[in-house]
């Protein structure tokens, strides 16, 4: 609903487009009525129900409401100078409706509300008129402030995921808006598939709206799990309170460590504290517990409740595997997985070897370079001072040899 | 020994083997500098492990940062006496059994032994005779030749970083801290490289070491168990040090030094508190691993560019200027910082502190040889980087005490540009009080024979010694300041 979350309006009927589904409203202490078409109280199912109520009344309470209705909310931005009002009109491929004409358009303009689903099957525009509502000939669409689109998902799921720890009360409400006849909605609750007793649920109806509260109490595991408020119009309307206990949520890469070598693996639970951990090895898909009598092999430890710690001490490389520590609830367990790693010394000692033969082989290579390159200039040295000194050998022969000339020269000269 | 006989080359080659040398450098700084970098990494798998926090598996990085400083002069000494290249295998061989004695550690003390002293120790063998080994074969492009040798740590951190991240997701700890120290092995190659060379100026030191030298002979004459040899050996000793160090009584290098301790004192918390200022002023963790890359990649783009950039002929002589100019900008910089609350205005931030951090890592080692000369650069750096050690590890707890008691980084920032400030302006100081001195010196040159004059002042014959080098484009006379020639 990006395209039209820009418009704002300060006042003028500003019609929120309400889809015909359901609002939501979060209830806190408003007197229930039975709705009709519901079974009588009978004294019976209420003391029965006094009596649970009394005998739980320790365990901690919780309200967990869903709101199954996309209500998306335009709003104008700005008002614009001269108009008289603001007239919404909603398109779909066969009518145009306009404003007046749509009573479960409420003008709300406390709410933002976007919509996230998109299957785009109807178009609302907002359009400024200068006129009154009356008649159709003032609806001249003097300027298009903008367009919007919203869903309209036949089934829409709506989830609430609830973690729990421990036993408690638990009421969960549903609300229900539409513009049709309230009284032809069934509303039932399930369990899963299973079909809940009506005589837990209570049903309230104001305006336009539904709403259906079932209470019970969460004693064991077994009554954990997914519930339902269903509203069946034309189409079925459901939410779902999805019960769980806490998640536990680790690293997923492989501890490393070597044969001989102690390693710690840690399990941990943010914001819950189990009543007890226990581990557990697997090969395969069966899980064996570990055996934690064996004290210089396994040693079990935690600082806080929230955590828990094996040591394992001597490994081999058979200790290696998938190990699994379950945190036990009232309610139930949650577990996770560690992968351990047992590595032999030999699986890093060979890139260590091959950068160390490397090494060897580049200092030897270097070194022999420099003594040949010294060797070089050894050789030419030495092959210098021979030709200085054949030089000098020359020289002194030559001169001897020319002496003899000159000496002869001067003398003829001389004569 | 062939090279006694006939000098070899008495210049700086400026190229051919140098380029190896450079080489070589460069994978030194990475194998020291970028691994001590990455063994934060091992941090977290540390502390499951052995059940410590933070703090207790923090001192390991401290601990070889900290030796491999601490005992930079050891590693020049070592490689002076015995030679570069055996200095630096040693270095390899010494960090790599740190690394693999620390695959097989049962507690964090024997990491603290073995990761953080033994590898230190290793390190720092490494790195000041690599360095020192670049200035000698270079001069003309000795400050590109130093940013391209530099910028390993930069590109080694980047590198190697998800390389130990995927060694640790595959081997664990222990395999990782294997593997990297055959990697760390590799620092034998780079020692490998380093081929020995002569230059001109050494040849006239010998002259002076004749005297020790005789003593020496005389020692190995006179008879092994005699009484006198100890007393022999110390005068040895002392003499020998004396020589090795005597920069240490430069006007100079003092200036220098005093000015690397500020400086070393300033840069060093940024890296460590610029991420929690970011997300203090409402950065998301995201970006201010961003602006901490950028930070980085910044550094080598300025390592290399500002090394070629002052070996242009114009700003060839002004390295110096150059030095303290990038040394005040990142001081400034920090200053600028606490005005700086977000994201548009940190990344600029980042870039030029980035750049100007990476230019003057890069001329530290050039204006440490252009004031001791080849001969004494390698202990001279080793004494520089021996400064960096302390305010390495003291300004990082300090800037924190700042900011828990003051509530804000502004104090930090401002000790820590102030700081740096100093440290430039000081050296500015110097070069103008010799400037001004160098204005007296033609009138001493009129009066007597300027030959006699040089040996008698110790910061004239220095003075003209620059002119000479000024002209010639090339460093020839720089040694024997303050000797006298008996």
């Amino acid at each position: 609903m990006r395209a039209l979350t820009g418009l704002r309006g300060p006042r003028a009927p500003r019609a929120p487009s309400a889809w015909p589904l359901l609002l939501v409203y979060l209830i806190a202490g408003t007197p229930w009525s039975l709705a009709d078409g519901d079974p009588p109280d009978s004294p019976f199912t209420n003391l029965v129900g006094e009596e649970m109520m009394t005998k739980y009344s320790n365990l901690s309470l919780e309200i967990h409401s869903i709101s199954l209705t996309v209500s998306s909310i335009h709003h104008l931005d700005k008002e614009r100078r001269g108009a008289k009002g603001y007239l919404w009109t909603k398109t779909t491929t066969t009518t145009t409706k306009k404003t007046n004409q749509i009573s479960s358009w409420k003008d709300k303009p406390a709410h933002r509300r976007k919509d996230s689903r998109h299957d785009v099957s109807m178009a609302v525009s907002v359009q400024m008129w200068n006129g009154d509502f009356s008649s159709d000939e003032n609806y001249l669409p003097c300027l298009l402030l903008g367009r919007g689109f919203m869903t309209n998902k036949s089934s829409m799921l709506v989830e609430k995921n609830i973690t729990l720890e421990k036993p408690s009360n638990m009421e969960l409400t549903c609300q229900f808006t539409t513009s049709g006849d309230l009284n032809s909605i069934n509303i039932t609750w399930r369990k899963g598939d299973e079909l809940l007793e009506n005589n837990n649920y209570l049903i309230n109806a104001s305006g336009n709206t539904l709403y259906t509260q079932y209470t019970f109490t969460i004693i064991n595991s077994k009554q954990m799990g997914s519930y339902s408020c269903f509203f069946e119009e034309e189409k079925e309307q459901k939410g779902t309170f999805n019960i769980k206990v806490p998640e536990l949520h680790g690293k997923h890469k492989p501890l490393i460590t070597y044969v001989g070598d102690s390693t710690v693996l840690v399990c941990k639970c943010e914001h819950c504290f189990p009543t007890n951990w226990t581990w557990y090895r697997s090969n395969g898909s069966v899980q064996v517990p570990v055996d934690v009598h064996m004290n210089d092999k396994y040693v079990i430890n935690g600082k806080h409740a929230n955590e828990t710690r094996l040591k394992i001490m001597h490994l081999s490389e058979e200790d290696g595997g998938s190990y699994w520590c379950h945190a036990i609830f009232q309610l139930g367990e949650s577990e996770e997985h560690i992968e351990l790693v047992v590595l032999s010394f030999l699986v890093p000692l060979k890139p260590f070897l091959a950068i160390i033969a490397e090494v060897i082989l580049l200092v030897a290579f270097i070194l022999l370079c420099e003594m040949y390159t010294q060797k070089k200039k050894k050789h030419p040295e030495e092959g210098k001072e021979f030709e200085q000194i054949e030089q000098l050998k020359s020289d002194d022969s030559n001169g001897i040899e020319n002496n003899a000339p000159r000496h002869r020269k001067i003398e003829s000269g001389n004569q | 020994m062939a090279k006694v006989n006939r000098p070899g080359s008495t210049s700086p080659p400026d190229g051919g083997w140098g380029w190896m040398i450079v080489a070589g450098c460069f994978l030194v700084t990475i194998c020291t500098r970028a691994v001590t970098r990455c063994i934060s990494i091992f941090f977290v798998e540390f502390q499951t492990y052995f059940a410590q926090d933070y703090a207790q598996t923090a001192w390991i990085h401290s601990i070889v940062d900290c030796v491999t400083m601490l005992c930079a002069p050891l590693g020049s000494a070592v490689s002076n006496h015995l030679s570069c290249q055996v200095g630096i295998m040693l270095g390899g061989l010494l960090a790599s059994t740190g690394f693999i004695l620390g695959s097989f550690a049962t507690s964090l003390k024997h990491l603290y032994l073995t990761l953080g002293v033994l590898t230190g120790l290793g390190f720092a063998l490494c790195y000041s005779p690599a360095i020192a080994m670049v200035g000698k074969y270079f001069s003309r492009r000795k400050a590109l030749a130093y940013g391209i040798a530099m910028s390993g740590s930069g590109i080694g951190t980047f590198v190697l970083a998800p390389v130990v991240q995927l060694l640790i997701e595959q081997f664990s700890w222990r395999g990782a801290l294997l593997i990297l120290g055959g990697f760390v092995l590799n620092l034998c190659v780079c020692g490998a490289l380093m081929r020995p060379i002569t230059l001109k100026e050494d040849r006239s030191s010998p002259e002076q070491k004749c005297d020790c030298r005789t003593q020496k002979e005389d020692c190995k004459r006179a008879a092994p168990y005699s009484p006198l040899t100890k007393e022999w050996a110390q005068t040895c000793l002392c003499c020998s040090l004396q020589q090795e160090y005597s920069f240490l009584l430069m006007p100079d290098f003092v200036v220098l030094a005093v000015s690397v301790l500020f400086m070393a004192y300033g840069c060093s918390p940024l890296f460590v508190y610029l991420v929690p200022y970011a997300l203090s002023v409402g950065v998301s963790h995201q970006q201010a691993a961003f602006l901490m890359s950028i930070l980085g990649v910044i550094d080598i783009i300025g390592n290399i560019t500002f090394g070629w950039l002052t070996d242009r002929r114009c700003l060839k002589n002004y390295r110096y200027v150059c030095y303290l100019f990038a040394v005040g900008l990142d001081g400034l910089c920090y200053l600028c910082l606490p005005m700086l609350r977000s994201l548009p205005l940190l990344v600029p931030f980042s870039c030029t502190f980035g750049y100007f951090d990476g230019a003057y890592v890069t001329l530290i080692p050039v204006v440490t040889a252009e004031i001791v000369g080849t001969t004494s650069l390698s202990s001279a750096l080793g004494v520089v980087y021996f400064l960096h050690a302390v305010p390495y590890l003291v300004s990082p707890p300090i800037a924190g005490w700042l900011v828990d008691t003051t509530g804000s980084y502004t104090a930090a920032f401002l000790l820590c540009g102030f700081s740096m400030i100093f440290s430039s302006v000081l050296l500015g100081f110097a070069r103008l009080v010799k400037r001004m001195k160098r204005t007296q010196l033609p009138f001493l040159a009129k009066e007597s024979d300027p030959k006699l004059q040089l040996w008698t002042n110790g910061s004239v014959a220095y003075s003209v010694a620059r002119e000479l080098d000024q002209k010639d484009g090339a460093s020839v006379a720089t040694a024997a300041p303050g000797y006298n020639l008996t």
